[in-house]
């Protein structure tokens, strides 16, 4: 026997039927397989009952025979319902896509707040989140996490040392520190030019100022080079020596490499596991777990959404982990050395000045010592050794 | 009387095989919940219904069933589930 949970879930019909003869009706319902319930008895001449909607052309057939009417009272079950919500889909309709544009707007990048920096970084910073696909409108689900906007913003400008990235709510927060550029002014006041290391000087440019030393001479640091003073004694001048003054220094550097080095090497192969997170629940709904990898590096992405100022409780979790062997690199002696040799000289390059030259290098000393290749290395370098010294007058 | 020597006939073997009557002879089935359900099996239509009384047509007769706020929840051609506060359940020979 079919439960009333069915009888809700298809279509039905309250109805009633006037008329005479209606337990013949009846009778002739139940011969037809016609199946009513809660028949009750209102007066001599009606009754109510239920039915179902799939029947009702039976009914009719019936209903002409026995020569009484038939009232429909109510509709009840799924197909009424449906037709009655097609009817307010409207309100439905609107009220869905009102939740689906708020949480649209809810994340959304509203604002962008830069702070600690001038107007033309400022600008540059702007510039540079919007190449990235940052910018007011943005969704901040499909644009990057702040940690790889971070990365992004300080390798790619060098007018800043440090870019903080934060979310809070629909704003972006960017604090710049900038890097002090030093002011490439020209002074005014008198100086002299003096040497800042041990050097031989190999070419001299004196722009203003009485040149004291000359080519070739060996100057130590702190040596006047260029003086500000200028005409013959008696009637001098206090200048600001300018001029470009080379001289040939010298460094030693000593590197030690390994000739036999373990690390680890990602291999390029992944796999990503893509989750919903309900509060504490994680359910993956994407993967591509071909293999297991014995060695990994996994790596998490996590990503909130907002409905107004609440943060969902539901979130969607990407994480990926990456396949890594362990690689062992071996370098022969020479290979070692020429190694250690290209480290040094990047090491000298990233504390010289821009416009050094490295004219000369020679291996001073080399060693194979515990697996290890030692090579101790002196260069010769051009460089501009002048620096400003202001002169301080008394009297 | 082949009537009669059948009606013996099944009455001989409800008793020796002691087999439900209803099954055999074409009785109807009568179950009753206290004095709010009825369940009435093998009847033969529905001859009058009203919320105080119900009669029924049976094999052999009809079945009358009084008593107050009836209804019928269940119609099915040898069945009937009336629902309502019965007071008499009578018999009436032909």
């Amino acid at each position: 026997m079919k439960n009333e949970w069915v009888y809700r879930m298809s279509g039905n019909l309250r109805i009633r039927i006037v008329g005479k003869g209606l337990e013949r009706l009846l009778n002739d319902f139940t011969r037809r397989g016609i199946y009513v319930w809660n028949v009750r008895r209102e007066d001599e001449s009606s009754l109510t009952c239920y039915m179902f909607l799939r029947d009702i052309r039976h009914v009719r057939a019936a209903m002409r025979k026995s020569g009484c009417k038939l009232y429909v009272l109510e509709r009840r079950g799924v197909p009424f319902w449906l037709k009655a919500s097609w009817k307010n889909s409207g309100i439905v309709v609107g009220l869905v896509a009102f939740m689906c544009i708020v949480f649209l707007l809810s994340n959304m990048i509203w604002r962008i707040e830069i702070t600690g920096a001038n107007p033309a970084v400022e600008h540059t910073v702007r510039q540079q989140l919007k190449k990235i696909g940052v910018e007011r409108g943005a969704l901040q689900f499909v644009i990057p996490s702040p940690e790889t906007i971070q990365r992004t913003l300080i390798n790619n400008m060098d007018t800043v040392t440090w870019i903080g990235v934060e979310w809070r709510g629909t704003t972006l927060y960017c604090q710049v520190v900038e890097k002090k550029q030093p002011t490439q002014t020209k002074s005014n006041t008198p100086q002299h030019l003096v040497a800042k290391k041990k050097a031989v000087i190999t070419y001299m440019f004196v722009e203003q100022g009485q040149a004291v030393v000359e080519v070739n001479d060996h100057v130590v640091p702190g040596q006047l080079l260029v003086s500000g003073f200028i005409g013959k004694e008696g009637q001098t001048e206090i200048v600001p020596a300018r001029g470009q003054i080379l001289g040939e220094t010298w460094y030693k550097s000593t590197v030690v490499v390994p000739m036999k080095t373990t690390f680890y090497m990602l291999t390029g192969k992944k796999r990503e596991t893509h989750y919903v997170r309900f509060w504490s629940w994680k359910i993956p709904f994407f993967w591509n777990h071909k293999e297991q990898f014995s060695q990994f590096e996994k790596q998490v992405d996590e990503r909130t959404f907002r409905f107004l100022t609440w943060t969902l409780p539901i979130r969607y979790e990407k994480v990926v982990w990456r396949e890594k062997e362990v690689a062992v690199r071996e370098y022969s002696y020479e290979q070692a050395k020429a190694v250690a040799k290209q480290i040094a000289r990047d090491q000298l390059k990233r504390q010289l000045p821009a416009d050094a030259i490295i004219q000369g290098e020679k291996v001073l000393h080399e060693a194979r010592e515990n697996g290890k290749v030692k090579v101790e290395m002196h260069y010769q370098v051009i460089e501009n050794i002048a620096t400003p010294q202001p002169i301080i007058q008394g009297d | 009387m082949i009537g009669k020597w059948k009606n013996n006939m099944r009455q001989w073997l409800t008793n020796q095989m002691e087999l439900p009557a209803d099954v055999v002879a074409d009785l109807p089935r009568i179950t009753m919940i206290g004095h709010i359900h009825i369940y009435i099996e093998n009847h033969r239509g529905l001859l009058l219904f009203t919320d105080r009384e119900l009669r029924l047509l049976l094999k052999n007769g009809q079945l009358l069933v009084k008593g107050e706020a009836f209804s019928i929840k269940t119609i099915l051609p040898e069945e009937i589930l009336l629902e309502g506060k019965i007071s008499q359940v009578l018999y009436l020979e032909e």
